[in-house]
């Protein structure tokens, strides 16, 4: 989803996310009416990637606490110890295709870790439970050029292998027009232009330019 | 003097592990404290008059403080108070709670057995209170590392460091701050029980300045012990909790009267505030200079002062970054 600042992008996705309340209308996940549930609720089918890495995480708590947050086999009031040896290995296994050598550093406190690797954190810990949908809400925006493009081949291989259902939310038109099969231009609330598919494959920045110059 | 201040401090301890909990792992300054000590003190002790033991009045104590952080908790996250209002509105409104329960500003305990009295007789006074202090705290404290070993706890210390992150993890923040709060001014009651057990009353103004005293005593056990795992972030809290009964002994030792206590007590806190900022300023310095001698540099001597003015101290006070 691509448009201009204020066109109401990030208000669509916070409004998705339970953030902000709808004034009107309905909102279902799944098929499930979530119109009036809280954030909570609703992580139930959705996961987020904020802007900002440091949203994403727990900085105070280790990378293997964060982890366990994420994973959510039991309930978040479950008085079931969260420790176990043998969740270290599979820790591991989650951790070594980011490549970023966090494999080594579970016991570190997130808030040590770079922007990257927070952000990278984020995506591995929103994508874990498989959500019925991913919302990436600029996530590169606040990462390096080059750290930037790695984050994004991460989030191409995680949602290509899991298959799931993402809208991200993006300012660089070049990853708009890579990424994904459908993309939309939102403009004063509205939206503008709906494409999908082999439409989309032929659409071109010049195009999208013209558009937004309207 | 230095027996007395463990016993003493072991009491105080449940009251620095309280505000512990919602100010170090909520990241909530609470003010219920100031209520919910005499609270503790009023309910055991009256219990204790109509003829429960002491055991059973300590934990009514307990449970009434868990009551009055519950009542801060809802006021909080529900009714969307900024948290220090919602606070002074459960200490104020504690106030007359407090009276109504002994009803008159002071209730002397009669011949009633205390919780020291299940001990020994033989034993002296001093080594009573150790134990008694040693026990509870003891309890405590082994509560409060089962409880953060859980997931229930993890979901706890997540809410309180980054409650977008926990909400869109599916944890329910506004449940986990209420529980914070209901635990935390438990273990502040259970306090205010055993002091009014220790003292042998319930007085409606003992309750004036225990933040003060709760905040004290964590930042004094932080200054000692340092670390992230929760055994030694609460054992941090049981010795900053004796190390500031002992300090206010040796001021009264040295001849302050006892009502300049309070303004020592708020002395203190200052003095346990700037100690940190100090403290990193000078280890700031100790490490640029050990790094500019390592690479032989006495021409960079004019960038070092520069560099110090540069560096800003971090205090204990001040938020860590998330």
């Amino acid at each position: 989803m691509i448009g201009n600042n204020g066109a109401g992008k990030s208000t669509l996705l916070n409004t998705i996310a339970g953030t902000l309340a709808a004034d009107a209308g309905t909102l279902a996940l799944a098929g499930h009416d979530v119109t009036k549930k809280p954030i909570a609720y609703r992580s139930k089918w959705l996961s987020r990637v904020f802007q900002d890495p440091k949203m994403g995480t727990a900085g105070e708590l280790s990378v293997a606490q964060n982890l366990t947050l994420a994973q959510r086999h039991t309930g978040s009031m479950s008085l079931h110890r969260y420790r176990k040896a043998s969740q270290v290995a599979a820790y591991q296994e989650l951790l070594r295709p980011l490549n970023m050598g966090l494999e080594d550093r579970l016991t570190t406190q997130v808030k040590y870790l770079s922007g990257g690797q927070r952000q990278a954190l984020s995506l591995l810990m929103a994508t874990l439970s498989h959500p019925d949908l991913l919302l990436l809400d600029e996530h590169t925006a606040a990462l390096d050029p080059q750290t930037s493009q790695k984050v994004m081949d991460l989030t191409q291989t995680i949602v290509e292998e899991n298959q799931l259902t993402t809208m991200m939310i993006t300012h660089k038109m070049s990853d708009a027009l890579t990424y994904g099969n459908r993309l939309v231009m939102v403009q004063d609330g509205q939206i503008k232009l709906d494409v999908r598919g082999e439409e989309k494959q032929n659409l071109r920045q010049e195009d999208l330019l013209t558009l937004f110059a309207e | 003097m230095l027996i007395t201040s463990i016993g003493q401090g072991l009491l105080w301890a449940p009251l620095a592990i309280g505000v512990f909990i919602t100010f170090r792992i909520l990241d909530i300054p609470d003010l219920t404290t100031e209520g919910s000590f005499p609270l503790g003190a009023a309910v055991t002790v009256s219990a204790m008059l109509s003829g429960q033991s002491a055991v059973t009045a300590s934990l009514l104590g307990f449970l009434a403080g868990c009551i009055a952080g519950w009542v801060t908790g809802v006021l909080d996250t529900k009714l969307h108070m900024p948290s220090l209002l919602a606070g002074i509105l459960t200490m104020t409104g504690l106030y007359s709670v407090n009276m109504h329960i002994m009803g008159k500003s002071n209730v002397p305990l009669l011949s009633q057995k205390v919780l020291t009295n299940y001990l020994p007789q033989s034993w002296s006074i001093d080594l009573q209170t150790i134990m008694v202090g040693a026990i509870v705290t003891g309890v405590v404290v082994a509560f409060l590392i089962w409880l953060f070993k859980t997931r229930l706890g993890l979901s706890l210390m997540a809410t309180g460091n980054n409650p977008a992150m926990s909400a869109a993890n599916g944890i329910y923040t506004d449940r986990m701050v209420i529980i914070g709060y209901m635990v935390s001014n438990g273990c502040i009651a259970l306090s205010g029980a055993l002091i009014s057990q220790s003292n042998g009353y319930a007085d409606i103004g003992m309750g004036i300045g225990t933040i003060v005293i709760g905040l004290a005593s964590v930042l004094v056990g932080e200054i000692f012990l340092r670390g992230r795992q929760i055994w030694l972030r609460l054992s941090a809290m049981v010795l900053g909790a004796i190390i500031y009964r002992f300090l206010l002994t040796v001021a009264m030792g040295l001849g302050f009267p006892v009502d300049d206590l309070k303004i020592l007590s708020a002395g203190i806190l200052v003095v346990v505030i700037c100690l940190p900022i100090l403290q990193n300023k000078y280890r700031t310095r100790q490490q640029l200079n050990r790094y500019l001698k390592q690479i032989g540099a006495d021409e960079h001597e004019a960038s070092n002062r520069s560099l110090n003015r540069q560096a800003s101290p971090e205090g204990l006070l001040s938020r860590d970054s998330k």
